[in-house]
C-alpha cells in the first residue's frame, strides 16, 4: 500500500527531483520527530537494563557481600548451562509452553467459531470471554489456588477426587492446575486473534463448496483453516512467546516453583532476588532472552514461509 | 523525594524511627509500639512499617533495601534466621557494651543463640516460638516423656488417623528436618558456618519417607503449611499435629470442648534415647547499619523488647517470650496452660543453621527433602551434601 | 440470512454459549462464594455457605488496601495516557508516513514485547534506586508505559490504516482549517481506535505483578497484585483466604462492568491488531 501511495506521489507532483527529495525528507523528519519519544522510551527502558544484565552476568556478584565483585567471564554461564536444574527447568517450561498453548488453540478456535457463527447471543459471549482477559493474572491465580487446595477446595469436595489424589500435591497435578489457570486467562485473547483471521474467510468460498456438496468438517479443514493460517502463525507466536516467560500463575499456585513446577523466570527470580545473586541471575536472564528469541525466530521463519507459500499459490 | 510525600509509614521526621516488621495480628506489636511512644515521651517516634506476611518476601524486602543502602531502615524485625545474613553483610549494627548486657539479660538460651554470631550480639530477642506435639486426648493415650516419630506414626497408622506436620516445598520443611537432624545428635553446618552434613540426615529422611508413605500420611501432606495443619487437626481427620502454640486459642473456635480435649507434650524424640530437639523461630529486633539514628533506633528497641511487651505478645499474638521471668506472670500463665513444657522446649530448640547463606541452603534443603513420598534415605545425605555444597559456592542448584 | 433455525440449532448454540459463559464465570463465582463466607466456613468445600460480609469490612479496616487500589487506579491511567500519546504519533507515522526505519522500529517494537520481564526487573531495581524513582509511581509507569507501547503502536497503526485521509484535504479544499479538518473529521475516526488501545493498555498495567513486587517497597506506589501479599489472617499463620477473595472481588467487579460495557470496542480493538499481520 505504501508503494502505491509514493508512486502517486511521484506522479502527482511533477519532476524536478530536488523538490521531491526535499519532501521525502520533510516526511522522513516528521516521522521520526514522531517516532522518537516511543522509540528512546523503549531503548531506555529495556535496552539499557538488558545491557546491564549483561554486565552484570559476567561478574561474580552476590548483593550480600558487594566488595567481593569480580570479573569471572563466562564463568556464570557456564555454571547455568552445566547445571541440570536449567535444563529441567527448561524442559518444563517448555512443557508448560506447549501444551498450554496447544489447548489454548483448540479452545480459541471453538470459542471463536461460536461468536462468530452463533446465530443469537454473541453479545454475552463476546463479554464473558473478556473477563478472564481483563481480571489481574494472581487474583485468578489466588482463584485456582484456592479452588484446588486439598483442604478447603471446591474441587476437593467433588466426588471424583479423592483425599490422596490431590492435583497439587504431585507434580503432574500442580502443572495441570497451572496450564489450566493459564489456558483459562489467554484463551480469549487468542480466541479473538483467530476471530479476526476468520472474519477473512470468505463465505463465497463456503458457499461454492456446500454447492460441491463438501461437508462441514471438510470446508472447515480445507478452506478455513489454510486461509486462516497467517492468523493461527500470528496468534501462536505471541502466545508461545507469552507462555514461556510464565511466571505470575507457578508464583501463586505453587510458590518457589515447588514440586518441580519451576520454570526458568521462576529460576531467575529465586536467583536474583531470592538468593541476590545478581551475577549468576543476570546470566539466567539472558539465557532466558535468548530462548524467547530463538522461538521468535522459529516463528518468524514460519510465518513468513506460510505468507510466501499463500502469495505464490495466489499468483 | 516523591516517596516521602504523604506517606502513611515511613515517616522522615529527625525523631521518628521507622520499624520494619511483620504485622501482628493480635495487636501485640502495636500495643508495644503505642507503649514505647508515651514511654519515650517525644524523644523519638517508632513507625511501625508492616512488612509482607510471608517469611519469604519479607526477607526479600528487607536484604533488598539494605542492599540499596536505604537509610529509612531504623529497626528491623529480624525472624531468627537473619541473624547471620544480615551481619555478615554488615547491614546491621552489633549490640556492644552495655546494651549488649541488656540484650542478654535473662534470656532463654535459645533466642539468645540466634542473636549470636562470630562472638558478637546482633540483635535483641523481642518474642521466640516453637512447636508442641499436640494430641486428641479422648483420642490417643498421653505419649510417654520418650516418645519418638517412629513410634508416633504406628501409633497413628493402627489408630487409623493421621500426624499433621508441615512437608510444604518452604521454610516450614527445613523447620522440620533440622529438627529432626538436631534431634539425632547432627547438624547442617558447623560453628565456622562450613557445610557439614552427617549421617543425621538420613534418619531424617526415614522419618519423612515413613510418614508420606504411610496410612498416618495426612491427604496434602505435600502442601500443608501450619495452618492447613491446624486444619487437618480440627477437622478430626488427625490425632496428631506438631505445631506452634496458635492452635490452642484457635481451638476454642471450634466449639464443644474440643479445646478441653487438646493434649500437648514435647516435640517427639527422633532417637529414642536422646531428647528431641524443637525447632525454634521468632523476632529479633536489629539496629540498621544505614540508619541516622543509631542511637536513638537502640534505645527503641529496648523499648520494645521489655517483659511487659513480651507478656503482651504472649497474651495477644500467641508468641511466647524469650525472656525467662516473663513466664512466671500471672498473664503469661493464664494464656499458657502448657508453659512449662513451652519453655523448656525453647531452651531446648535446636536452631536452624547459622550461616549466612542460610537462604541458599534453606533453599536446598528444601529441594532435596521434596516431595515427601518421593525422598529416598539411602542417597540422601551425598545428594543433600551436593546440592548444599553448590548454594555456599553460589551455583545454581 | 433470513434462514429459520431448527430447535436442535437453537438447542446446540445455547448449549455452546452456556458452556462459554460456564467457563469464563466459574473462578469468579468461586472468589464471590470464598469472599461470604465466614472464617470458620472456608474449610468447608462448599459454593455457598450464608453471606457474611465480614471479609470486606476486615480489607478496609486499615488504609493499606484503599491506597493500593488508588496507586493502581493512578498509575495505571497515567501509563495509558502517556503510552496512548506517544504510540498515537508513531503509529500516524508509520501507517501514514514513508520513511526508512519503519521496518526497525515496528520490529524492535515487536522484540520490547517479547521481553521476559524477568530479565530487566534486577537491573531496573539497581537503576531506579540510582535515580531515586524506586517506590514511587513513575518508577512503576515507566515500565508500564513501554511494555504497552508494542500493543498499543500495533493497534493504533491497524485502526489509522482504516481512516481515509483524503476527506481531510476535501474538507481543507471546501474551506475549513486544517486544525477544524483534523478535530470535525479525523479525530471522530480516529477516537474509537484510541479509545480501544488505552482499554488495551490500561488492563496491561491494571495486570502487572512482577514488576509491581520488586520495584516497590511501601505503599507509596504499591498497587493491588503487589498488596495482596500484605493480607492476614487471623494469625500469623492463618492464610488470608477470606481478605484475599474479598479483595479479589473488589478488584474485579468494576473490569466486568467495564467489559461489559466496552466489549464491542475492546474485541474490535484486539481485532484489528491481528489483522494487521
Amino acid at each position: 500500500m505504501e508503494a502505491a501511495s509514493t508512486t502517486e506521489t511521484r506522479t502527482a507532483t511533477p519532476p524536478a527531483k530536488k523538490g521531491i527529495t526535499d519532501r521525502a525528507k520533510a516526511e522522513r523528519k516528521l516521522a521520526w520527530m514522531l517516532c522518537a519519544p516511543a522509540v528512546i522510551a523503549m531503548l531506555l527502558v529495556t535496552g539499557w537494563p538488558i545491557l546491564y544484565a549483561l554486565y552484570l552476568s559476567f561478574q561474580r556478584f552476590d548483593l550480600r557481600f558487594p566488595d567481593q565483585k569480580e570479573f569471572v567471564g563466562l564463568s556464570n554461564y557456564s555454571d547455568v548451562l552445566t547445571s541440570s536444574t536449567w535444563w529441567s527447568d527448561v524442559w518444563t517450561t517448555l512443557i508448560i509452553t506447549v501444551v498450554s498453548v496447544s489447548i489454548e488453540l483448540v479452545l480459541g478456535m471453538l470459542i471463536a467459531l461460536v461468536m462468530h457463527r452463533a446465530i443469537f447471543g454473541r453479545g454475552p459471549v463476546r463479554a464473558a470471554i473478556l473477563i478472564p482477559y481483563g481480571i489481574i493474572t494472581v487474583v485468578a491465580a489466588f482463584a485456582w489456588k484456592y479452588a484446588f487446595d486439598p483442604t478447603s477446595g471446591f474441587v476437593a469436595g467433588l466426588p471424583l477426587i479423592s483425599d490422596t489424589a490431590q492435583p497439587l500435591n504431585t507434580k503432574a497435578g500442580s502443572l495441570l492446575v497451572i496450564i489450566l489457570a493459564e489456558v483459562w486467562k489467554t484463551t480469549p485473547f487468542m480466541a479473538l486473534l483467530l476471530l479476526a483471521g476468520l472474519a477473512l474467510v470468505p463465505d463465497e468460498l463456503h458457499e461454492a463448496a456446500k454447492v460441491d456438496g463438501a461437508s462441514t468438517l471438510q470446508r472447515f479443514f480445507r478452506i478455513t483453516i489454510p486461509l486462516m493460517k497467517p492468523a493461527i502463525l500470528v496468534a501462536l507466536l505471541f502466545r508461545t512467546l507469552d507462555a514461556f516467560r510464565i511466571f505470575d500463575n507457578i508464583y501463586i499456585i505453587q510458590p518457589g516453583g515447588a514440586l518441580g513446577t519451576e520454570s526458568v523466570s521462576i529460576l531467575g527470580y529465586n536467583v536474583t532476588i531470592n538468593r541476590v545473586n545478581v551475577g549468576l541471575g543476570s546470566a539466567v536472564s539472558i539465557l532466558i532472552f535468548i530462548c524467547v528469541i530463538l522461538i521468535a525466530i522459529f516463528f518468524v521463519k514460519a510465518l513468513g514461509t506460510s505468507t510466501a507459500q499463500q502469495r505464490g499459490e495466489e499468483a | 523525594m516523591l516517596s516521602a510525600c504523604g506517606s502513611s509509614e515511613g515517616g522522615g521526621g529527625a525523631r521518628s524511627i521507622n520499624w520494619y516488621v511483620f504485622n501482628e495480628p493480635g495487636g501485640s506489636y502495636d500495643a508495644a509500639v503505642a507503649d514505647c511512644n508515651k514511654q519515650a515521651g517525644g524523644k523519638y517516634h517508632i513507625n511501625y512499617v508492616k512488612l509482607p506476611t510471608d517469611a519469604n518476601q519479607q526477607r526479600e524486602l528487607i536484604v533488598r533495601r539494605l542492599a540499596a543502602k536505604d537509610d529509612s531502615i531504623d529497626l528491623i524485625g529480624m525472624d531468627v534466621i537473619w541473624t547471620a545474613e544480615l551481619a555478615q553483610a554488615g547491614w546491621i549494627e552489633p549490640w556492644e557494651g552495655e546494651r549488649k548486657a541488656v540484650a542478654e539479660k535473662d534470656k532463654l538460651s535459645g533466642p539468645l543463640k540466634t542473636v549470636q554470631y562470630k562472638g558478637k550480639t546482633w540483635a535483641i530477642p523481642f518474642t521466640s516460638n516453637t512447636q508442641l506435639l499436640w494430641y486428641r486426648k479422648d483420642k490417643v493415650d498421653k505419649p510417654p516423656a520418650d516418645f519418638t516419630w517412629d513410634e508416633m506414626i504406628d501409633d497413628a497408622v493402627s489408630k487409623n488417623t493421621a500426624v499433621e506436620v508441615q512437608a510444604r516445598q518452604y521454610e516450614g520443611l527445613t523447620v522440620w528436618i533440622n529438627s529432626l537432624i538436631a534431634g539425632a545428635g547432627g547438624q547442617i553446618v558447623d560453628q565456622n558456618a562450613d557445610v557439614k552434613v552427617d549421617d543425621s540426615a538420613k534418619k531424617a529422611a526415614e522419618i519423612e519417607s515413613k510418614l508420606a508413605n504411610s496410612k498416618a500420611a495426612p491427604p496434602g501432606m505435600s502442601t500443608n503449611a501450619e495452618d492447613q495443619a491446624r486444619q487437618g487437626f480440627e477437622s478430626g481427620r488427625s490425632d496428631y499435629q506438631v505445631n506452634y502454640p496458635f492452635v490452642y486459642p484457635s481451638a476454642a473456635m471450634v466449639g464443644k470442648d474440643f479445646q478441653k480435649n487438646m493434649g500437648w507434650a514435647r516435640f517427639p524424640r527422633t532417637e529414642k534415647d536422646r531428647p528431641s530437639r524443637p525447632p525454634l523461630g521468632g523476632i529479633n529486633i536489629g539496629v540498621s547499619h544505614y540508619s541516622k539514628k543509631r542511637d536513638l533506633a537502640f534505645d527503641a528497641a529496648e523499648c520494645l523488647a521489655q517483659p511487659k511487651h513480651q507478656a503482651i505478645a504472649a497474651e495477644k499474638g500467641g508468641l511466647p517470650p524469650t525472656t525467662q521471668s516473663v513466664y512466671d506472670t500471672p498473664t503469661v500463665k493464664k494464656a499458657y496452660p502448657f508453659a512449662d513444657v513451652l519453655r523448656a522446649s525453647i531452651e531446648a530448640a535446636a536452631p536452624r543453621p547459622v550461616t549466612p547463606a542460610y537462604s541458599d541452603i534453606s533453599l536446598a534443603i528444601q529441594k532435596t527433602f521434596s516431595p515427601p513420598d518421593g525422598v529416598d534415605p539411602s542417597n540422601i545425605v551425598s545428594k543433600l551434601r551436593d546440592r548444599m555444597d553448590k548454594a555456599a559456592e553460589g551455583k545454581i542448584f | 440470512m433470513s434462514e429459520r433455525h431448527t430447535p436442535r440449532e437453537r438447542a446446540f448454540w445455547s448449549i455452546g454459549i452456556l458452556v462459554v459463559l460456564l467457563y469464563a464465570l466459574i473462578p469468579v463465582a468461586w472468589m464471590l462464594s470464598l469472599s461470604l463466607k465466614k472464617p470458620e466456613q472456608v474449610a468447608d468445600r462448599k459454593f455457598y455457605s450464608g453471606i457474611s460480609f465480614k471479609n470486606y469490612e476486615v480489607i478496609f479496616s486499615d488504609d493499606t488496601f484503599l491506597r493500593a487500589l488508588v496507586n493502581s487506579i493512578g498509575i495505571a491511567a497515567i501509563a495509558t495516557i502517556i503510552s496512548i500519546g506517544l504510540a498515537a504519533m508513531a503509529a500516524y507515522a508509520t501507517s501514514r508516513l514513508d520513511f526508512t526505519g519503519k521496518t526497525v522500529i515496528l520490529s524492535g517494537a515487536l522484540a520490547v514485547a517479547m521481553f521476559p520481564p524477568i530479565s530487566i526487573v534486577g537491573s531496573l531495581f539497581e537503576l531506579w534506586r540510582t535515580i531515586g524513582l524506586y517506590d514511587t509511581w513513575l518508577g512503576l509507569i515507566i515500565p508500564y508505559m513501554t511494555f504497552t507501547l508494542p500493543l498499543a503502536i500495533y493497534t493504533l497503526s491497524a485502526f489509522f490504516r482504516e481512516i481515509p485521509w483524503e476527506l481531510e484535504q476535501a474538507a481543507q479544499v471546501d474551506g475549513a482549517t486544517p486544525f477544524q479538518a483534523f478535530r470535525k473529521i479525523i479525530v471522530p475516526l480516529a477516537a474509537p481506535g484510541v479509545f480501544t488501545a488505552a482499554i488495551l493498555v490500561f488492563i496491561f498495567a491494571w495486570n502487572d505483578f512482577i514488576f509491581a513486587n520488586t520495584l516497590t517497597s511501601t505503599d507509596n506506589a504499591r498497587t493491588v497484585p503487589a498488596a495482596l501479599a500484605f493480607f492476614t489472617g487471623a494469625s500469623q499463620f492463618e492464610q488470608p483466604i477470606g481478605a484475599i477473595s474479598a479483595a479479589a472481588v473488589v478488584v474485579t467487579v468494576p473490569i466486568i462492568i467495564m467489559v461489559l460495557i466496552f466489549q464491542r470496542r475492546i474485541v474490535a480493538g484486539l481485532t484489528a491488531g491481528a489483522v494487521k499481520g
